[in-house]
């Protein structure tokens, strides 16, 4: 089920009738209701898939006990093996398996073995895989680590791993951070539940306004290369960049939003990365809940910083080259992930990972966006052409054709909204606000006003968020 | 269980909805009117048809229609009003939604539906362009409620709000206030001729296709309505095909020949102009190679209007 579809828009009402005014009285009830509301939510997509979330938290939830309660060391680990090899084996059957099959026969033929590939298999990838197996990894190596005990409620802890609202694209969340809400009273408080609604309300302006009206230039340009040049190319780009931020942070914010609801608390996800002044601080205020994921179980047991400083770099790129084939099984995304590990070694060598000023903002958006290129391209011919071309040829400027050319203006009279409102929050944080105001009118007719540009300017059709994807 | 937070929250959304309802509802109305007061443009074209044109003889089809037939070459011939009610980039389920709300105000003599060759195929923007027919659900709500339930569910929630029936069209009225797009009773001139050689030779390959080819069956089912529509009202229906610059093989075109099959069991006739030996190699009747231009559109009216005439639509 998609968040903009009208199918949620009565699902989430029945949810959370049923969870606050029927099974309200015991914390059991109310995890019983979220977990199968979870599976209604995921099986609304494919049913048969169930049966791998299903598997992943029986897998995590008896393995948690064995590292727990074994005495020694190596069987402890041993069992945190069991773990990682079978989230691991899961994501990398599913979706990496055809990937690595045919790099490795294109690179037979590169060296001359022509080989027919009769290896790779009709595999979809199942909605959310990548972020359910890293949730639940989590939970095994936090248990590990000693900094969590393991749950003897079963229905809490699979609630936990499939709790709807973050199930399919994140935030990723810690054990230590969201499996005790689960077993902890949740109260109403007409706070919390505004707070959500207005979460909400935001996160579907950035989707449906923000990132679906880019989409359609950014689609006409990328999946048409070959009949746009140079500036064509960038103008793209840097919609790109709005499309994919309003894309995933709605996504973000709604979930966040709608956890709210039901009285949870899910980690920020965005952090307003565009006013970011060097690529270091970005990735502090991106996708948090995947780049503090890698530093806290990739990064840190590499070595972190604490290195020395050749070994140091090797572990910053390493984690980003990885981070980036976790965003998807195509070169492309490696070479992304590359290109931010080597954004990230040079701030290092040159010293500026500090960097402040409006300058070094500008700076480090026109690096993100070059970044970007990579990621949106379909493969890595197309994203070397299109740098060359935006080098060589810059071409003329298309405006689109027909309706297109409304999209472009509704896509960019969105972007300077977003930019209006982050700019104050980054900047004039104290000065007006419509979330606190304290005039009700104003509260509530600024968020009437969201919900109007969301009908008016926003794009109903069937679009799923890009994150689904990986 | 708080109840009283239950209640704070619960009038806090009673409030809220009915601002909501309020902004909607001025704000909505502001565009309506707007929305309506265009007189160029593909909406203005489009609210004409519905609400205004009494004309003898109306055309529906996509681009082909839009840019080929002369209104002003076929009253000439005819000695009919005409109007082009063609619409660039819609189909079919679009054409016969336009004809069921034109046939509750008024019936002309004759319409002519120009049939592209791939308007039976699946084709997922030919629903998603339905969206044009927004503005009008609250008029013509019994025409347009199972059309546009083909696109999604819950069409009468969306179509509620205001705002949402004329959802991305304050940029056309405005651009089109600034900058009129004149048309000639619907039709708009192409001009400029093809230079054969610029033609990419895999052009077929260069276009991006907006179908898949297989058979829809809402297409096949609207096409046939099309020809309910007209017959129960007793309006002389035509089919016709426009001319294309290269010559094509319509064989093997599932959809082609289904259509065909159609019209020739509904006894519609159909005037196929497809690889008319007139048109095609023409450079200098085209503007590109699937339309014509002003000069190739005259001429292809005044071959129309002659095939009509031999059919002695006099007769009703």
């Amino acid at each position: 089920m998609l968040f903009n579809s009208f199918d949620f828009l009565a699902f989430l009402p029945i949810v959370l009738v049923l969870y606050w005014f029927v099974v309200y009285k015991h914390i059991k009830w109310q995890n019983v209701l979220l977990l199968i509301a979870s599976y209604v939510f995921y099986g609304w997509w494919d049913w048969r898939f169930l049966s791998l979330i299903g598997l992943s938290t029986i897998m995590d939830y008896f393995v948690g006990f064995r590292i727990y309660e074994s005495q020694q060391k190596s069987i402890k680990k041993r069992w945190l093996w069991v773990s990682m090899l079978f989230n691991l084996g899961l994501l990398g059957f599913f979706k990496y398996y055809n990937f690595f099959i045919d790099s490795w026969i294109d690179m037979l033929s590169n060296i001359g073995y022509q080989s027919e590939n009769t290896w790779t298999l009709q595999v979809i990838l199942p909605v959310g895989i990548s972020f359910y197996t890293f949730q639940t990894m989590s939970y095994s190596i936090d248990i590990y680590r000693e900094k969590l005990r393991p749950t003897k409620d079963f229905i809490a802890f699979a609630a936990f791993v499939s709790f709807f609202p973050q199930l399919v694209a994140g935030p990723i969340e810690r054990a230590t951070n969201l499996l005790p809400q689960f077993l902890n009273k949740r109260n109403f408080t007409y706070q919390t539940f505004s707070y959500g609604i207005k979460l909400m309300i935001w996160g579907f302006f950035l989707k449906l306004v923000v990132a679906d009206r880019a989409a359609i230039y950014v689609n006409a340009v990328f999946n048409n290369f070959e009949s746009h040049e140079g500036l064509s190319y960038i103008a793209a780009t840097i919609l790109f960049a709005f499309q994919i931020y309003g894309d995933f942070a709605g996504y973000s914010l709604i979930a966040i939003g709608t956890a709210k609801l039901f009285g949870f608390g899910l980690m920020t996800n965005f952090k307003r990365p565009y006013f970011s002044a060097s690529v270091s601080e970005f990735w502090t205020r991106w996708h948090i809940s995947l780049s503090t994921w890698f530093r806290d179980y990739l990064y840190i047991p590499l070595g972190g910083n604490r290195v020395a400083k050749p070994r140091w770099l090797f572990n910053l790129f390493i984690t980003f080259l990885i981070s980036g084939l976790w965003h998807g099984a195509n070169w492309t995304f490696v070479i992304w992930g590359g290109l931010n590990g080597i954004y990230l070694i040079a701030e290092v060598l040159i010293g500026s990972k500090n960097r402040k000023g409006i300058l070094n903002v500008f700076i480090t958006f026109v690096l993100i966006n070059f970044s970007w290129i990579f990621f949106r391209a379909n493969n890595v011919e197309q994203a070397a052409y299109m740098v060359k071309t935006i080098f060589t040829v810059p071409g003329r400027l298309y405006i689109g054709s027909g309706d297109d050319i409304a999209a472009s203006m509704y896509a960019v009279l969105a972007i300077i909204i977003l930019f209006v409102v982050e700019a104050k929050k980054e900047y004039f944080n104290t000065l007006f606000s419509i979330s606190g105001n304290r005039l009700e009118v104003i509260r509530l007719g600024g968020y009437a006003a969201i919900l109007f540009m969301i009908l008016y300017f926003g794009v109903f059709g069937k679009s799923q968020f890009i994150y689904f994807q990986f | 269980m708080n109840i009283n937070q239950y209640k704070i929250s619960f009038y806090k959304i009673i409030k809220f909805a009915i601002i909501v309802l309020m902004v909607d509802f001025v704000v909505g109305s502001i565009s309506q009117k707007i929305f309506y007061s265009q007189e160029t443009g593909k909406f203005a074209r489009t609210t004409h048809t519905i609400k205004k044109t009494k004309a003898d003889i109306l055309i529906f089809g996509s681009s082909h229609a839009h840019r080929h037939y002369v209104p002003e070459v076929l009253e000439k011939e005819l000695n009919k009003t005409c109007y082009n009610a063609g619409a660039e980039g819609q189909q079919l389920l679009f054409h016969t939604a336009l004809q069921e709300m034109v046939l509750k105000r008024t019936t002309p003599d004759v319409m002519i539906l120009n049939i592209d060759d791939s308007f039976l195929y699946q084709s997922q923007v030919a629903y998603d362009r339905l969206s044009d027919l927004h503005p009008y659900y609250e008029d013509h709500t019994e025409e347009l409620k199972p059309i546009l339930e083909m696109k999604s569910s819950l069409v009468d929630l969306k179509l509620f709000f205001k705002s949402y029936q004329t959802n991305s069209t304050i940029v056309h009225a405005f651009r089109y206030y600034i900058s009129p797009q004149i048309d000639y009773k619907g039709y708009r001139p192409l001009y400029g001729k093809i230079i054969p050689e610029k033609i990419p030779l895999n052009k077929e390959e260069n276009t991006t296709k907006e179908y898949v080819e297989v058979i829809d069956p809402n297409f096949v089912n609207a096409l046939k309505t099309f020809i309910n529509n007209a017959r129960e009202k007793k309006v002389h229906l035509v089919f016709v095909t426009s001319p294309t610059f290269d010559t094509r093989d319509y064989s093997e075109n599932e959809s082609f020949l289904l259509i065909k099959d159609i019209a020739e069991k509904q006894e519609v006739p159909l005037l196929n102009f497809f690889n008319d030996k007139q048109f095609y190699k023409k450079p200098e009747l085209f503007h590109d190679p699937s339309h014509l231009n002003d000069k190739g559109a005259r001429l292809f009216s005044e071959r129309l209007a002659d095939a009509i005439l031999k059919m002695d639509f006099s007769k009703k």
